[in-house]
């Protein structure tokens, strides 16, 4: 199979009548790490979110194509199925339903209803990821995020994503909240999984989870657009001296004060 | 009365509980004589007037089949105990009833049929549930009995199934009594899937004794109509009792519950938790009422409802109620009904499951978080695959 390839072109997502996204364009490509940084309110986790197609988010324009596949016309399933995952900030608590079993479910529909994935290999591959990223082997039966901290939380995404091997990743703040151990673990656990099947989009306001994941592309979002694209320098640049001088020199004064 | 034409008379009691002690039969017509001074009570929701199960008949006992009885444990059929004389029979038969007693109550004491009783000795802790399967055929009106008498410090877990081959069509007035003694432990599990023209008349009465618990996992998925009234005496000081009731109605389907939790003992303390889905035209009525009497301080009462829709036509009336006569304690309640969360629907969607799978594992799960106390995995498994089976999406 030829490389992932994410194209998302002049894309425009609006929240209850509000244009919050105006006209983003990126590229991810298998084998790449992208980070794209910005303050709070800025459209990023929008833009994530409506990737995905998360019910409260409306595309008003552009597109977006998975492998040259319209995403943005699929259902939420069969986007995960073409092999899109979004890592979420804030994941849906299942109360009665296992992790392990919510996993198979998801494996298996990805494959033909008479051919599930043998149980015990199921469960040993499980345990093999599980144990790569630090996690207790209790997870496995836990109810999916109840009662889980927010640290469990994150990594429970990442596990997620290493049963699935989706073909692009997008992570949104998958290192908010976090302390610096558990950044590194789950970095490290993501890092495990990069290869040149993989395309990876990193969303955060933090420059510090790009010490543990290399990034090949970072890019800076200011309202609602990609306002400057660079290397890893970008990063350090940004954590060196903020984001007041970039929004000087490109001439944005508004306010940015809300979380989107 | 409605559904017969025939009174029920002292002489056909007397001839239907001739094998029996004097004492049980003087306490049959003592009930049978109640039976028309006593009320009905009333429900607007569910008039049950007309159900089978208010025949002022006799009725037959149903088929009970009991698991393996391990050392220090009696569970045989009450007709048995009765022959026996035992004695725990004659001490709690129906005393549990007195106070509140109602119509069908008196009407259920007097004609009772067949049941069990399960005694677990003082000190007893049992490894493995003793399970019980009550068997329902057509046509038939029966009145089973469940006694469980846990003595002082006795430790087990009872799974009882009420069930019928499909299209049975019987009607059900049983009753369950339940004793605790100082420092007993019981989970009781009972699993109710009658099939869909069956109509069950339920209540469950239990008394506990100090620093007793018990603990009342219910799963109601079957019958036409199921009214079931389950009411604890928390007596003893220390004593803890919990329901987490579970039910899933579709098509017509009614049921009627209603949780009470007396708080007599000192720093008692009660949990209901009560999750119910509803889809087609079936509606639940479901009360809860945590009572908490004087001098029974540092009692704390808590009770949760949350009811799934999954159909327009389907009704919930929610119904909690506190009763509170002592300042020294902490209660609260919280009830709520609506559909499924479609976050949690996108969330599933998200990792690639349909959805229709998604919003099935979520109806399912929902229900079946409720049942990880049962012992037993395959119970636990058997049920939420039979709440699983019946969304209807």
């Amino acid at each position: 199979m030829a490389r992932p390839e994410l194209i998302i072109q002049g894309l425009r997502v609006g929240v209850e009548g509000r244009e919050i996204v105006k006209g983003l364009d990126l590229t991810v490509r298998g084998g790449e790490v992208h980070a794209i940084m910005g303050p709070n309110g800025t459209g990023k986790s929008t833009m994530a979110s409506a990737l995905m197609g998360h019910p409260s988010y409306e595309v008003l324009g552009g597109t977006a194509t998975l492998d040259g596949q319209n995403i943005l016309g699929m259902a939420v399933d069969e986007r995960a199925r073409a092999g899109l995952f979004l890592a979420m900030q804030y994941p849906a608590e299942i109360s009665g339903v296992s992790n392990a079993n919510f996993l198979r479910t998801a494996l298996n529909a990805r494959r033909a209803e008479n051919d599930p994935v043998p149980v015990m290999q199921f469960h040993r591959d499980l345990k093999a990821k599980m144990e790569s990223l630090q996690i207790d082997q209790s997870f496995a039966e836990r109810y999916v995020n109840e009662g889980f901290s927010g640290g469990e939380k994150k990594r429970n995404e990442i596990l997620q994503m290493a049963v699935l091997r989706p073909r692009i990743a997008v992570l949104d703040e998958i290192d908010s909240g976090l302390d610096i151990d558990a950044v590194k673990l789950v970095a490290s656990g993501v890092s495990q999984m990069l290869s040149e099947d993989l395309g990876v989009l990193i969303i955060t306001h933090y420059q510090r989870i790009l010490n543990y994941i290399n990034p090949t592309n970072v890019h800076v979002m200011m309202q609602g657009r990609i306002v400057r694209s660079g290397g890893p320098e970008l990063a350090m640049e940004l954590e060196a001296r903020g984001y007041e001088w970039l929004r000087q020199e490109l001439g944005i004064d508004e306010p940015i004060t809300e979380e989107a | 009365m409605a559904g017969t034409l025939v009174e029920l008379t002292p002489e056909q009691i007397a001839a239907f509980a001739a094998d029996e002690p004097s004492w049980l039969l003087e306490r049959r017509l003592g009930a049978l004589g109640r039976v028309s001074e006593l009320p009905l009570r009333q429900s607007k929701q569910t008039p049950f007037e007309t159900a089978p199960f208010m025949a002022l008949d006799l009725a037959q006992a149903p088929s009970v089949t009991a698991g393996a009885v391990p050392a220090g444990v009696e569970l045989v059929d009450l007709r048995t105990a009765i022959q026996e004389g035992r004695l725990e029979v004659q001490q709690h038969l129906g005393r549990l009833f007195t106070e509140g007693e109602d119509r069908l109550h008196a009407l259920h004491l007097a004609t009772f049929a067949g049941g069990a009783f399960c005694r677990v000795e003082r000190g007893v802790e049992l490894q493995e549930p003793l399970q019980l399967t009550v068997e329902l055929e057509s046509g038939a009106l029966y009145a089973p009995h469940l006694l469980v008498v846990l003595e002082e410090g006795a430790r087990a877990d009872l799974i009882v199934e009420l069930r019928g081959e499909a299209g049975t069509e019987a009607a059900v007035r049983g009753a369950v009594e339940i004793v605790l003694g100082d420092n007993a432990a019981l989970n009781y599990t009972e699993f109710q899937r009658v099939p869909g023209r069956t109509q069950t008349y339920w209540p469950r009465r239990a008394e506990l004794g100090r620093d007793a618990k018990l603990h009342w996992i219910l799963a109601d998925v079957g019958a036409r109509l199921a009214v079931a009234d389950t009411r604890t005496y928390l007596r003893g000081n220390g004593a803890e009792a919990r329901v987490l009731a579970s039910f899933f109605g579709g098509r017509r389907q009614h049921f009627d519950f209603n949780h009470v939790m007396v708080h007599e003992g000192q720093h008692t303390t009660s949990d209901i938790e009560a999750r119910g889905v509803l889809q087609g035209r079936a509606r639940a009525v479901y009360n809860a009422n945590s009572l908490i009497r004087k001098q029974a301080k540092g009692a704390s009462g808590w009770q949760h409802e949350h009811t799934l829709m999954l159909s327009e036509e389907a009704r919930a009336d929610l119904i909690p109620e506190l009763e509170i006569s002592e300042w020294e304690v902490s209660a609260g309640h919280a009830a709520s009904a609506g559909p499924v969360d479609p976050i949690q629907v996108h969330y599933m969607e998200s990792r690639g499951i349909s959805p229709v799978e998604s919003r099935r594992l979520i109806v399912a799960g929902f229900l079946a978080s409720l049942l990880q106390d049962i012992p037993l995995a395959s119970v636990r498994e058997r049920i939420a695959d039979i709440f699983q089976e019946k969304v209807e999406l």
